[in-house]
């Protein structure tokens, strides 16, 4: 015997599954401090190549400055000026990297929860046909 | 409007049974016409700038996935600088990688925003963007706003500087990626339009989720009026030159455009409202519930009335003295019954709403009509 409540909840749940669902459960399948260290640390490989590209557009763009006071410039405060640009740039992004994913990774188990509970709500209907 | 209803529930219907083509269909006309506009706006690799190919990548577009067509749209564009000039298509991949690197992977889903925020521009209609996206989509999203005014703008930049770069000699290699990199980094024109959108995208997003009446209506306009709004200050305080008139009257188109997406996502009846207290062991519940205005696409029953003697009945045919009468649904009934069913008992099992009861009085009179046949 055909249950429309049953084939409702089962069509909600496969058209969740499909689409946020699938990212849901990915981020599910981690535990919270796992998920976050995880993308901290590709959000910090992107950030560290990000700001290799802009150090390098930056650079040919003053090359000729560059060579030319090359032996007048004070190179250690030069490398400190860049290196407080890269921590303020990588240090930026893994903040905001984790205020995203913290706020993902809640958002994701609250939606999963939904769903376990209409599982169990599917698991329970089925078993009162039985 | 319940004409209007009607119609919507039919595209549902036709979308619904069509799915499988309609989707293929719309990313190939959005593939051609993105690599179409390419060409003719930038067209400087005349190899590429060929119809046929336009027509075989959108081709390949339809049945890909459309972040493979953002990429393809890249590469094309990076051709096109390279064609210009091999300086021009280096500052053109730092901008999409670092593009892609800091601020796509927030958002890797919304790459039709990414593909239609420049396509508007470029059609001069970009004030739709924010608003649809505050709209449609979540907060997220500004990122890919972002990027895409930011792919607008580079693009621009490359066309706005291929002449000079043209008259500039093959030594000179530095001197073009510094114009470049500063023509692009110092537009303010782009600063202005990535701070005004994403602002708005915020506003937008936060007022159509707000538990206010009409919250789309008041998202949509109060957004359209905080966009003018911004670009007229970001106008007087870099002189960005935008003109007033095509402001307000894009925003204005926009709203237009809002309200059909409001029409197609968001469609309820806010006179019919019904508030609602219950608890449990742990919470008190305070609930709105908004009824969606939904109609039933109807139905056409279609009963032959043949005088017949003799002879067994048939399937859905019922034997009576004298005559038989045959009933047979239309074709939209029957293909449709997957989608209308649930509408009209959703429509039975909430107290008969009004549009539902509308249908079936005009159900009731096709009836009488024919009892009088």
């Amino acid at each position: 015997m055909l249950s429309e409540e049953r084939i409702i909840l089962m069509t909600r749940m496969a058209s969740y599954e499909k689409g946020e669902g699938r990212e849901n459960v990915k981020i599910g399948n981690y535990f919270r401090s796992d998920y976050i260290a995880l993308q901290i640390l590709k959000a910090v490989v992107c950030a560290i190549i990000a700001f290799g590209i802009m150090f390098g557009l930056y650079m040919l763009c003053n090359f000729e400055d560059f060579m030319e006071n090359l032996y007048k410039m004070d190179l250690l405060a030069f490398a400190k000026d860049v290196l407080t640009y890269f921590v303020a740039i990588v240090g930026g992004y893994a903040v905001l990297t984790y205020s995203v994913c913290t706020w993902r990774y809640a958002m994701a188990k609250k939606s999963l929860k939904c769903y376990y509970h209409n599982l169990k709500k599917l698991s329970s209907l089925y078993n009162e046909t039985q | 409007m319940i004409v209007l209803l009607e119609m919507k529930e039919r595209i549902k219907l036709i979308y619904s049974k069509y799915e499988a083509f309609i989707i293929p269909v719309f990313k190939f006309l959005l593939a051609f016409i993105v690599f179409n506009t390419l060409n003719s706006r930038m067209g400087y690799m005349t190899r590429i700038d060929d119809m046929t190919i336009e027509l075989i990548t959108a081709l390949a577009c339809s049945f890909l996935p459309l972040g493979l067509m953002v990429l393809i749209a890249a590469v094309f564009s990076l051709m096109h600088m390279y064609a210009l000039s091999m300086e021009v298509a280096l500052v053109g991949l730092c901008m999409y990688l670092i593009m892609y690197l800091l601020f796509f992977r927030f958002s890797p889903k919304d790459s039709l925003v990414v593909v239609l925020t420049p396509l508007l521009f470029a059609f001069k209609i970009p004030y739709v963007v924010p608003i649809a996206v505050g709209l449609l989509c979540g907060p997220s999203s500004l990122v890919s706003v972002g990027c895409g005014i930011a792919v607008f703008y580079l693009l621009q930049t490359v066309i706005d500087s291929a002449p000079n770069i043209r008259t500039m000699g093959d030594e000179a290699i530095l001197e073009k990626v510094r114009m470049m990199v500063e023509s692009i980094v110092g537009n303010k024109a782009m600063l202005v339009m990535i701070a005004a959108f994403a602002f708005t995208v915020l506003v937008v997003y936060l007022i159509r989720r707000m538990s206010v009446d009409y919250s789309w209506t008041i998202a949509m306009v109060a957004g359209a009026m905080i966009n003018v709004v911004l670009l007229l200050i970001g106008d007087l305080l870099y002189d960005v030159n935008l003109s007033v008139g095509s402001v307000l009257l894009g925003s204005l188109l926009a709203i237009v455009v809002a309200k059909v997406l409001e029409f197609f996502r968001f469609c309820v009846d806010y006179s019919r409202t019904e508030k609602v207290q219950f608890e449990d062991d742990e919470y008190y519940y305070y609930v709105k519930a908004v009824p969606k205005m939904t109609v039933a696409v109807p139905t056409k029953t279609v009963k032959r009335i043949n005088s017949q003697r003799g002879g067994e009945s048939e399937p859905g045919m019922s034997r009576q003295p004298g005559r038989s009468v045959e009933t047979q649904r239309t074709p939209s009934d029957r293909n449709g019954s997957r989608a209308a069913r649930p509408q009209g008992r959703s429509g039975a099992r909430k107290g008969q709403r009004g549009m539902t009861m509308g249908n079936a009085e005009r159900q009731m009179d096709t009836d009488d009509n024919l009892e009088e046949i």
